[in-house]
């Protein structure tokens, strides 16, 4: 303060000295209480004319905010219909960006090794940033990128998920090209490609490894097209003044259960037709000759050269609306039994070993009374065809009960609706009631499933000698790892079924979600499918399963995933990955069944030579890794562990991304660049046919106004003409 | 000395801006709560005559239903079309969604600050009842709500819903925000989710 007062005398300098040196004796306190009015006078004078200027600037700039939407308004409707624009952060309109995928799949055996190539397209005049959030199969062992600009070739490098975006943006900043795949589920992954110049085309290419899925008899190779919108459970967590940095990359904010949502909400496509035309090769060597190939939900083209067979989709214009899934059944005679698979890198030795037990002996198992409780999602993200195939699944699997068994239907969407107060027997009074219940069931509302699945695992009787869950559900939650942790600390002797419905469920939560219920999985992608996929599950669910299966190693030190070995039911094969120091050695597997045990030895040095061997383990450790965290493992052990494992195996995980970097700038340093997310299309047979925009503006300036007025009547207070000024 | 010429001069013109703002602020307020009586009328004719009336002479819009929320003590008279003019007066249907008993979505939207300053209390479970022009009253239950960016939209529903928008959040001082809270409300009501220690009880 003192300082302060010394500035003010020497700048109110010439009038004041002339004063004090007339009166000598004025003594030095009241010169200083007489040079502090004058210095306050000045100062409540400056921040007033501060204030005023500031708050005229603030009214000019609302003047010129407004004046500027309506200018945007007029400039949309200059734009021909059709295509996509997108908003800048100063309200121009500009072409988005539009994007091709080409993918080529290679199937050798059970092994998968896949290419996704995603061609961006800058439309627009303006320096682009695309931002894509795109599935992946859940399983998919992410290993390679690679930026193609023009003819050059810029391979992305694995490295720690803060450190690549460190880099990414780095480049960003500098103008230079530059691409970042980043995993926000096992299933979901975004790729943002930076600094695509004017009318100019950037490719991203991505490569994956992945383990065939093999299930009565049948293999099944899937490849997801689009997200289902994730119901996003939770309170907004960002401040609320932040809300206008709203980032427009996904359409939700971030809550306290889904942290992240505002990442794995990418932007609904709205407009005519459906956007991201999709190209499908697959190239099949099966290793055995086939009866059945065949696609349920597109219209596919085979072609036959040898053993190898070239699938590629039958239609002109495919567009990334719905799973694609191809299935194969080999010839009884070929039916594989066991596989084994083997990578020899440096001085580890990867093992890939598939076991599939006999069918147990058909002897009349006495079936035991069981106790079923069907959870049937009926949200908003169910409505159309997904409901209806609920319904009928469900109904068909009312008709399986038998008289000694009790069950019970909950409903829900944002609330729950219990059919009955307890489970109750399947009488044929009961289940007509249930029939008239699902019967009325419609899809409505959001998707709260934990509640839910809270009642069907906490009214748990002890006496039923089987409790069975069956989950019809898509799973389009972004709350995913808060439900594995509630199954796994809730499941008692409970066993959970998931049903997976519609043309885009998420897989990811559904196969979690069983194997943590110790259940198991089923898919049903088609009204048409319904009857075939229940009978499948009535199957799993009626055939006694076998339990406590071990992988003995002898003395061999192994590090084997799943380190839990699952509960295997009808028609499911083993499936483990192993890691060693030997290759002549034996393992012997066993389980035991309801009556008889089982035991299989299979000798590890006659496994087939197989790339990628490797990198699945990698990837199956990491997922065993991410279970051991919903289990309750400490979050930065795991964490460093899976970041570990990914870098050495060069894999995209939770903790580790993609990144590639152009060497030198492309985008001048005058120009910006322009932020897009890419928009995704609604899953096929949603009930979209109507979808409102939500642009009224629903505010009005009532509370700037009073806001306003209150700060000026605040300033008069400070401007109060004041007489201390007479002393001089 | 001339500095404290311009202090009076500033604190008569703080003065005045302050009445401006302050009498500008209040204007809204005021036309969103006068204009709901003139609507009133216009309502009841229409029940009368099954007929649109204007509120006044010079209106663009006219009444097409009555929202009430029991609860909460909101009664409101619903316009046809949610332009910004018509927003000033009252909540707006967005013509072409359903009206009350249609199958399908009806959305509402009003001004955060004026007439769905509301919206932010409902919880789920609520009671809504919206009157069409038959006079009928049809029940809706609120089933939940989301904050959603403005470019996002909401499906059309098979069933008869309600949404209600309103901007968000609702304390901001700036108008124009890019987010919306939107509450929806089903004719059916669903069991409020139990806490889990009501369910072990069941």
């Amino acid at each position: 303060m003192p300082r302060k007062a010394r500035w003010v005398k020497q700048q109110t300098g010439g009038a004041m000295t002339t004063v004090s040196h007339k009166t000598t004796n004025i003594d030095h306190r009241s010169t200083t209480s007489y040079a502090w009015d004058e210095a306050w006078g000045l100062l409540s004078m400056l921040l007033g004319y501060l204030v005023i200027c500031a708050i005229f600037l603030v009214l000019l700039a609302t003047q010129a905010r407004a004046d500027e939407t309506m200018a945007e308004i007029e400039h949309l409707d200059d734009v021909s219909q059709g295509s996509l624009l997108f908003q800048n952060p100063h309200g121009r309109y500009l072409q988005a960006p539009s994007l091709n995928t080409d993918v080529a799949i290679h199937v050798s055996g059970m092994i998968v090794r896949a290419k996704v190539r995603q061609a961006f397209k800058n439309n627009s005049d303006a320096w682009v940033e695309g931002i894509y959030v795109f599935p992946l199969p859940e399983d998919a062992a992410v290993d390679h990128m690679r930026m193609q600009i023009g003819e050059r070739v810029i391979e992305g490098q694995i490295k720690e998920r803060e450190e690549a975006k460190r880099t990414y943006d780095q480049a960003r900043q500098a103008g230079k090209k530059s691409a970042l795949i980043e995993q926000e589920r096992p299933n979901l992954f975004t790729n943002s490609v930076a600094n695509i110049g004017p009318h100019e085309t950037v490719t991203i290419e991505i490569e994956y490894q992945q383990l065939l899925r093999y299930e009565a008899g049948q293999f099944r190779l899937r490849f997801p097209l689009t997200i289902t919108p994730r119901y996003i459970p939770g309170q907004p967590i960002q401040q609320e003044e932040n809300v206008s940095q709203f980032n427009g990359l996904g359409w939700s904010v971030n809550t306290n259960q889904v942290p992240d949502a505002s990442r794995i909400t990418p932007p609904l496509w709205q407009g005519e037709g459906k956007l991201n035309p999709v190209s499908l090769v697959i190239e099949l060597n099966a290793g055995f000759p086939l009866t059945e190939l065949k696609s349920p939900y597109h219209a596919i083209q085979t072609s036959a050269h040898k053993a190898i067979h070239t699938i590629t989709l039958a239609n002109e214009q495919n567009y990334a609306d719905r799973d694609f899934e191809l299935s194969w059944t080999p010839e009884a005679a070929h039916a594989p039994r066991a596989a084994l698979f083997t990578e020899e890198m440096g001085a580890e030795l990867y093992h890939l070993l598939m076991v599939l037990p006999p069918q147990p002996e058909q002897n009349k198992t006495q079936r035991l009374p069981r106790e079923v409780i069907y959870i049937i999602d009926t949200s908003g993200s169910m409505s159309g065809i997904s409901i209806q195939q609920a319904r009928q699944a469900l109904l068909l699997a009312l008709d399986r009960l038998q008289p000694e068994d009790t069950f019970n239907v909950i409903a829900f969407n944002s609330s729950i609706n219990l059919l009955f107060g307890q489970a109750l027997p399947a009488s044929n009074h009961n289940l007509d009631a249930a029939r008239r219940y699902v019967n009325t069931l419609r899809a409505n509302g959001g998707t709260n499933i934990r509640p839910a699945l809270e009642a069907a695992l906490n009214i748990q009787n002890e006496s039923a000698a089987l409790r069975q869950v069956v989950f019809l559900t898509d799973g389009s939650v972004g709350n995913e790892a808060e439900l594995f942790s509630m199954i796994h600390q809730r499941l008692g002797q409970s066993r959970l079924f998931t049903v997976g419905i519609g043309s885009a469920p998420n897989s990811h939560f559904m196969h979690k979600a069983a194997q943590f219920g110790r259940g198991s999985f089923t898919y049903i992608g088609d009204v048409n499918e319904v009857q075939s996929k229940m009978k499948a599950l009535f199957q799993k669910l009626e055939t006694p399963l076998m339990r406590e299966l071990q992988a003995d190693f002898g003395n061999a030190e192994a590090e084997v995933y799943p380190k839990r070995l699952p509960d295997l039911y009808a028609g499911e094969p083993l499936i483990i990955s192993t890691k060693t120091n030997l290759n002549t050695h034996t393992i012997i597997i066993s389980g035991k069944r309801q009556q008889s045990t089982w035991q299989n030895s299979i000798q590890l040095d006659q496994g087939m030579k197989g790339r990628g061997i490797g990198t699945l383990w990698a990837r199956r450790k990491i997922a065993d890794l991410m279970d051991q965290q919903h289990e309750g493992a400490n979050k930065e052990i795991i964490k460093q562990q899976i970041i570990a494992t990914a870098l050495q195996h060069h894999l995209v995980s939770k903790h580790t991304s993609l990144v590639a970097v152009d060497a030198t700038p492309s985008r001048p340093e005058s120009e910006a660049i322009e932020q897009q997310a890419m928009p995704v299309n609604l899953p096929h047979g949603q009930v979209h046919e109507k979808i409102f925009g939500l642009r009224p503006r629903t505010a009005t300036a009532a509370p700037l106004h009073l806001t306003l007025g209150a700060l000026f009547l605040l300033l008069t207070l400070l401007l109060k003409p004041r007489r201390t000024i007479e002393g001089a | 000395m001339i500095l404290f010429r311009y202090r009076t001069l500033f604190f008569w013109l703080a003065l005045a801006l302050s009445l401006w703002q302050l009498f500008q602020g209040g204007y809204l307020h005021a036309k969103a709560l006068l204009a709901q009586h003139l609507i009133k009328h216009a309502w009841h004719e229409t029940l009368e005559d099954l007929q649109q009336h204007k509120p006044w002479p010079w209106a663009d819009t006219w009444p097409v239903g009555r929202l009430r929320v029991p609860s909460h003590n909101i009664d409101l008279y619903v316009l046809a079309g949610d332009s910004g003019r018509t927003l000033a007066f009252g909540p707006g249907h967005r013509s072409g969604t359903a009206l009350p008993g249609e199958p399908g979505t009806t959305l509402i939207s009003a001004h955060r600050d004026t007439h769905f300053s509301f919206l932010k209390k409902l919880t789920t479970g609520d009671e809504l009842l919206f009157q069409g022009i038959n006079g009928q009253w049809q029940h809706y239950w609120v089933s939940n709500n989301i904050i959603v960016h403005q470019s996002d939209a909401i499906a059309d529903s098979h069933e008869n819903t309600l949404a209600l928008v309103t901007c968000y959040p609702f304390n901001a001082i700036m108008p124009g925000g890019p987010l919306r809270y939107v509450v929806f409300a089903e004719t059916q009501k669903m069991t409020p989710a139990p806490k889990a220690a009501e369910i072990i009880k069941i």
